[in-house]
């Protein structure tokens, strides 16, 4: 699939060969690296329509403008970014503002090279690059400042956008500064390199609950998302999705009763050579309401295609067969030899875990209004993977991906469904067949039936303990559809340890954990029938998921069988023993916290409650983060499960913006308790069956638990916040139901059903 | 062409009367921060006041708005400063914020009528309204915040009227 795209690997970032500038431009000072349009934006005399081309610009009011490169899709990350920046460049929060960056390379991220937002990545990654610029920044406007005064630099005071010179009482504000003109300063890669930067102690903005930037649009109506874009002549396109989630196609459309539709211009069938659709049809009309009018009015006749007569059962079905096949897969971990080890482990227990499809379902639908201008293609719509979406674009298009330009929204949430491109489809070509704007809008139940969904997995675990009880060997198998492989970016996959080619690891991440098991081995196994029936997307936090859920659940499994207390069992395994030294004992220490901040073991619950741990150290180990969480749950007799408190731990290493992480983390949290109770999506006759919000239940208000969040800063390097919960909260809501009544749920939802089945066991 | 009044003006649509009153609101009114979520009344980011009362304005037809004032988030208040915006603010609530028109319009119609709610008539009141980042805590926090607001400014507007 998306063949076209195949040689879009992400642009190695080439930032150490380039200069950082700080200069002034005609609508301030600019600062960013040069090659990435600052130079010609510095050289060009008043430029009529400048745009700030890099990190941010200090206008001449005094006003910082930082431009982000990631997508904000409620993590509050623009905002982060000027936290770190401001902090290093010494501004007053009330003089930051954000922007959001187009799909211009020059604002990839510095680390993935592409523009992408996902993974908890952006803040781990960025820290080091927006601090250095911002010091960056800070020197550039003391020199000038210190020249103006006529003192040393080296004796100024930076602070609230304030340059002060205690001696002498003179000081400076940075609009002043800018003014001057006065502000020029060319940074090396070395340079930059060598800028020292400040210490913890000395951080007066980071580790500040600021008030996020976005929030104030984002509660009187103006913060503008993609869905309320509004161009000059633009028209209205609603989808006609077939009743086959993939491989279905059109076989005629009859218009007839569409066009007795007032305002109704013209029904297009795609013809998308991105494969990322088939069989869908955009009814274009002068508004919304008439184009779904009209896409109501129109008959179309399908060839439903290779996938019509799939359920969950049969892709589940193939999920088990292509696990008992012993050539199948490749090998993410091979640790020793566990299948030896089995033979003679004193105790062997096997287990199956199992989850559901999930839909991400964010509240703002699909949708993306494009344009063509000239030769340029605009595409607006919120959007978490520009560089690739962009290309999506202009395979839809038959251009050149150069020539489009993507203007990044707002995000009415994202959860990894804005990584794909489906949208910019039908927009592009009805923009291309009317020849005007048009703006795209799925219904929901378009969203929900077209979703690139978390595949249904199936994983098999097997786990051999010696006479004293201590785990020698785990073998671990799961097969899932392959998310990322669907992108055709070979950066993105990982190659097998047994060499038989790359792997998507965004299907086993999380299984390569911080445990000491000597004899251990993970194993992917593409599920191809889900993949092509049921293309799935990066759902917030991905693998770990699932993995979690299943190495989260057999860990309390083999405490149950070896007569040891499942937090005990943990600790015990996270030994910091070889590669796990020093992730281990992060995770140990916020398991601790959470236990003790719980009140795990220290009281007496009545029957039917029963507290539950995980630990998690999603999303990948190479930028794992460290998250436990202890579930207290009560199970009625008729297996109903009602969360009482969910006390979550998470290591963070620095915090940014320590109100804006606990939004965070209690989000995630809630996620993955609406993941593990309610969310469940299922396919029949090759379709989703779920359309709508009274079919797909997530969480409501009603249903909120008390959630405890506590957040460790122990100085280390800032991790990513925005997904590790999720992954935690399934597996220790199961370990605490089998604490509670003593049955043991291996598949995802836990159900009343399969509680009160389970019991009965 | 039917004649609304919406945040105290009187607008004329083009459009037919069974056309939801969302749509109108955004494209032809461009007031846009009403937001579609589902269509179907199950998820609550399109609700509006009529006549006061909170309703899903994907669900109402232009024909039933029609003589009755219109309130959209843009007209709760002149600056977005109503007690439950400030609050809103305070509480930091949005995440992504696409909901959030609608739980504060959602939470202003309780208010309205009563300033003095407990938790489970928040729950009760709100329960329709989703938030897919589920920041649902703080709507609690930011809700029983401006309640208490209220009631502290009209005790302090009753003190002043009494003097």
């Amino acid at each position: 699939m998306n063949k076209h795209v195949k040689n879009l690997a992400p642009e190695t970032s080439d930032l150490s060969r380039r200069s950082f500038l700080v200069g002034t431009a005609a609508t301030g000072l600019v600062l960013g690296y040069a090659a990435s349009g600052i130079d010609q934006a510095l050289a060009a005399p008043a430029p009529a329509n400048f745009e700030p081309s890099v990190w941010y610009s200090i206008a001449p009011d005094g006003l910082v403008t930082v431009t982000c490169g990631k997508a904000d899709m409620g993590q509050h990350v623009a905002s982060t970014m000027a936290q770190i920046v401001a902090e290093e460049l010494g501004a007053n929060w009330k003089d930051m503002r954000v922007q959001l960056a187009s799909n211009d390379p020059k604002f990839n991220d510095p680390v993935l090279g592409a523009q992408i937002t996902g993974g908890s990545w952006s803040t781990m990654m960025n820290f080091d690059a927006m601090s250095r610029a911002g010091a960056a920044g800070r020197i550039a406007l003391s020199e000038a400042a210190a020249a103006s005064m006529g003192v040393p630099a080296s004796e100024l005071v930076v602070r609230a956008s304030t340059i002060s010179h205690p001696k002498s009482k003179k000081s400076m504000s940075f609009a002043e500064v800018v003014k001057s003109g006065k502000a020029t300063k060319t940074f090396t890669a070395d340079d930059l390199k060598a800028i020292k930067l400040k210490t913890a102690d000395q951080y007066t903005m980071i580790g500040v609950s600021v008030p996020q930037l976005d929030i104030p649009l984002k509660v009187n109506g103006t913060a503008k998302y993609g869905i309320d874009v509004m161009l000059p002549g633009m028209v209205y396109g609603a989808l006609v999705t077939p009743p086959v989630r993939y491989g279905a196609t059109v076989k005629s459309v009859d218009d007839s009763a569409a066009k007795k539709v007032p305002g109704f211009i013209k029904a297009v069938t795609l013809d998308d050579k991105t494969t990322t659709t088939t069989g869908w049809v955009v009814a274009v009309a002068n508004t919304y309401a008439n184009a779904k009018k009209a896409a109501a009015a129109l008959k179309i006749a399908y060839d439903g295609g290779p996938n019509a007569k799939l359920s969950s059962e049969s892709l589940l079905t193939e999920a088990k067969r292509l696990q008992g096949l012993s050539d199948s897969g490749q090998f993410f971990v091979k640790d020793g030899d566990p299948n030896a080890a089995f033979g003679s482990a004193a105790k062997v227990l096997e287990a199956e875990y199992t989850t559901n499809i999930n839909i991400h379902a964010p509240m703002e639908p699909m949708n993306a209004t494009a344009e063509f201008k000239g030769d340029i293609l605009h595409i607006y719509s919120g959007n978490q993977f520009a560089t690739r979406s962009g290309a999506i674009a202009a395979g839809a298009a038959g251009i050149d991906p150069k020539f489009v330009v993507m203007h990044q929204m707002w995000l009415g949430g994202g959860f990894g469904r804005r990584l794909d491109a489906d949208m910019m489809v039908p927009a592009v070509q009805a923009a291309k067949a009317t020849g005007k704007p048009v703006k795209v809008i799925y219904t929901r139940e378009n969203d929900m039936t077209m979703d690139f969904s978390r595949p249904l997995t199936y994983q098999k675990v097997k786990a051999g303990m010696d006479g004293d009880g201590k785990i020698v060997a785990l073998s671990h198998d799961v097969v899932s559809a392959w998310p990322t492989a669907r992108w055709g970016i070979p950066d993105f996959l990982t190659p097998s340890v047994d060499k038989k080619g790359p792997l998507d690891s965004f299907t086993v991440n999380g299984a390569d954990f911080f445990y000491t098991v000597p004899n251990h081995y993970v194993r992917a196994i593409k599920n191809e029938m889900a993949h092509n029936a049921t293309p799935s997307g990066q759902l917030r936090s991905v693998a770990p998921g699932w993995t979690f859920w299943a190495v989260e659940s057999m860990i309390d499994e083999i405490a149950h069988a070896t007569g040891k207390d499942p937090a005990q069992l943990r600790i015990s395994l996270l030994d910091g023993k070889g590669k796990n030294d020093g992730g281990a004992q992060r995770l140990r220490n916020t398991l601790l916290a959470a236990m003790g901040l719980a009140g795990y073991g220290t009281k007496q619950l009545p029957k039917g409650e029963g507290m539950g741990v995980a630990c998690v150290s999603s999303q990948e180990r190479a930028t794992a983060s460290w998250t436990a969480c202890v579930a207290h749950v009560a199970v009625a007799p008729s297996g109903e499960v009602t969360v009482k408190k969910l006390t979550v731990a998470t290591d963070v290493g620095t915090q940014v913006n320590p109100d804006g992480i606990r939004a965070q983390v209690e989000g995630a949290a809630l996620w993955g308790m609406s993941l593990a109770l309610f969310e469940k999506a299922t396919l029949k006759d090759g379709g989703i069956e779920q359309t709508n919000f009274d079919s797909y239940t997530p969480l409501r208000m009603s249903q909120l638990p008390e959630v405890a969040v506590n957040v460790i800063a122990n100085g280390e390097k800032a991790t990513g916040v925005g997904e590790p919960a999720v992954t935690v909260v399934a597996p220790a809501i199961g370990n605490a139901v089998f604490n509670a009544v003593g049955a043991r749920v291996r598949g995802l939802p836990i159900t009343a059903e399969a509680v009160k089945a389970a019991m009965k066991a | 062409m039917p004649n609304l009044n919406i945040n105290g003006r009187n607008m004329s649509v083009e459009a037919a009367s069974d056309t939801p009153l969302l749509w109108v609101i955004r494209e032809q009114l461009q007031m846009t921060g009403t937001k579609f979520g589902c269509g179907a009344g199950l998820c609550g980011a399109c609700t509006v006041h009529l006549n006061g009362e909170a309703v899903r304005s994907c669900q109402t037809s232009v024909a039933d708005a029609v003589g009755k004032k219109i309130t959209t988030i843009e007209g709760l208040s002149a600056k977005g400063d109503h007690p439950l915006q400030k609050a809103w603010v305070a509480e930091q609530v949005p995440q992504c914020g696409y909901c959030q028109s609608g739980q504060i319009m959602q939470a202003a119609a309780l208010l309205s009528k009563n300033t003095n709610p407990t938790k489970e008539e928040v729950v009760a009141h709100m329960d329709g309204n989703l938030c897919r980042c589920m920041t649902y805590s703080r709507i609690q926090k930011a809700i029983m915040r401006a309640a208490s607001d209220m009631r502290t400014a009209s005790a302090t507007g009753s003190e002043r009227r009494a003097t």
